[in-house]
């Protein structure tokens, strides 16, 4: 249901991923390990052409789109097709909760307004913001902002979620209620690649964790395999340490 | 006795140059607007790199802020009837348009825009590069187009960052609009030096017209702090 086939990323001479592939089913959720520079982001970000992919395939609900002959509306696409969740929020400032929920129904899926409107106003219910509607994201707390980042990338209902570290500038008070509404969407069968440093949230949430180092899948397994029983000695040196410092 | 001011002859020429602020008003909004819009076009010129426009645009800008005001209007209010005419000669292009009936201030409006345009591009293109780029991400992200993402969310934060700037650009540009009677406008200005000269009293019509001036200046300046405060509302106010 979605798939990345040998997916490579250039940055000039910079090679950062490194023949990527991955195949995801429907409702599974895959969180990213790796270090700082192994590449998590780039490759979340070539899933929605935010970079575009040296070379590979991407294929998303049946839309397969080879990347180097990739049109605009094979953009297009693949962009509505996923839904992004920013380290810093990247809420649209100059609007209100309620329209930085609504603007990708109303200017992307042409939507009216009161149907566009009614669907907001039952994600931002989902997310426990419903009394923020006419907030501007500066009058949130760091955690607000995110559950509407949150709420933003489910408006479309896209086929996948792509989560580049949610929670990571966020008050350490304010993890939890993030955490929990990451939760809660994965409990209504949502497919989600979740890149994070939260090792006991990616451990508990995930179906499968892949870790990543130096634009390459080093392993990929269930999280008992994985944390319990690394079979690659870098995984093993990455969780302990990771492990120490959480 | 010899009086410092013929202080009635003042007085009374306030209704006059009052009754031609509409001219200088129109000259100077109307070129704001026109100015708006290739302000913003060569700053996106600029920001895409466009490849030949953007040194098109380098030059336009650059020789407009290298040369005086009063010579770029002899040149357009010169330049453009003998253009227009080598096109009708030459090309057979632009018959209709009969070059003695252009009223001088359609020069002055075309000379504002095109000064004023020059000196918005570059604040206009720093206005919409000090935009935080996670917007434009999250913009491309739900998969707006480029003029839905530049419409709905850059140019409203944009503008909140420019309006200082345009608004200090516009104040000059109204006081800029006085050397618009060298070519033939009655604007204020052209007013005072009509009554001026008729009562040889030009100490006071200038007095009389610099005080229309400063309470136009005024007024602006106020409406541009509460335009500014509304642009800005997003990042403090609760909303309505
Ligand atoms: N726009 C860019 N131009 C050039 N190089 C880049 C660019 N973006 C990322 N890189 C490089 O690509 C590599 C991978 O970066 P990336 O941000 O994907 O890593 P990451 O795994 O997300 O790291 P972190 O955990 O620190 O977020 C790094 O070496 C980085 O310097
Ligand atoms: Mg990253």
């Amino acid at each position: 249901m979605i798939k990345l086939e040998n997916i490579h990323k250039y940055y000039d001479s910079h090679h950062v991923l490194k023949g990527i592939n991955i195949g995801v089913d429907k409702g599974e959720v895959v969180s990213i390990l790796g270090p700082s520079g192994s590449g998590k982001s780039t490759l979340l970000r070539c899933i929605n052409f935010l970079e575009q992919p040296t070379s590979g395939i991407v294929e998303i609900g049946g839309k397969r789109v080879n990347v180097e002959s990739a049109s605009k509306s094979d953009v297009f696409a693949l962009r509505t097709s996923t839904g992004m969740v920013f380290q810093q929020y990247n809420l649209f400032k100059n609007l209100t909760v309620l329209q930085n929920v609504m603007i990708g129904l109303t200017s992307v899926k042409q939507l009216k307004k009161d149907e566009a409107k009614k669907r907001s106003l039952e994600i931002l219910e989902r997310v426990g913001l419903s009394d923020k509607l006419s907030h501007y994201p500066a009058q949130l707390s760091g955690g607000q902002q995110q559950r509407v980042g949150i709420a933003r990338a489910l408006a479309l209902n896209p086929e996948v979620l792509l989560f580049d570290e949610p929670t990571s500038s966020l008050d350490p008070e304010l993890v939890d209620e993030v955490l929990a509404t990451i939760r809660a969407v994965a409990d209504t069968g949502k497919t989600m690649f979740i890149v994070t440093h939260e090792l006991n949230f990616a451990r508990e949430i995930s179906d499968r964790i892949i870790f990543m180092e130096d634009g390459v899948i080093i392993e990929e397994g269930t999280p008992e395999q994985l944390f319990t029983d690394p079979k690659m000695e870098r995984t093993k040196q990455f969780l302990s340490k990771a492990t120490r410092n959480n | 006795m010899e009086n410092l001011l013929d202080i009635n002859f003042l007085i009374e020429s306030f209704p006059a140059i009052v009754s031609r602020l509409p001219i200088t008003i129109g000259i100077a909004v109307g070129s704001l607007v026109l100015s708006l819009f290739i302000g913003v076009f060569t700053a996106l010129i600029k920001i895409y790199k466009v490849p030949v426009l953007s040194v098109v645009t380098s030059i336009y800008v650059s020789f407009i802020r290298g040369t005086p005001l009063l010579v770029q209007i002899y040149l357009v209010f010169y330049g453009i009837p003998k253009i227009i005419y080598y096109l009708q000669i030459e090309y057979g292009w632009l018959q209709s348009a009969d070059v003695n009936s252009i009223a001088p201030e359609v020069y002055a409006l075309l000379a504002f825009s095109i000064n004023l345009g020059a000196y918005l591009s570059e604040t206009i293109r720093s206005a919409i590069e000090s935009v935080d780029r996670g917007q434009f991400e999250a913009a491309k992200a739900i998969g707006m187009k480029p003029t839905q993402m530049m419409l709905q969310i850059i140019f409203p934060q944009a503008l909140a960052v420019a309006i200082p700037n345009l608004g200090n650009m516009f104040i000059s540009t109204i006081k800029d609009t006085s050397l618009v009677f060298i070519i033939g406008v009655v604007d204020i200005m052209g007013q005072a030096k009509i009554l001026g000269s008729r009562g040889l009293a030009f100490f006071e019509v200038y007095i009389a017209v610099s005080i229309v001036y400063w309470i136009l200046c005024i007024a602006v300046e106020r409406l541009l702090v509460k335009l500014e405060k509304r642009a800005r509302r997003y990042e403090r106010g609760i909303a309505s």
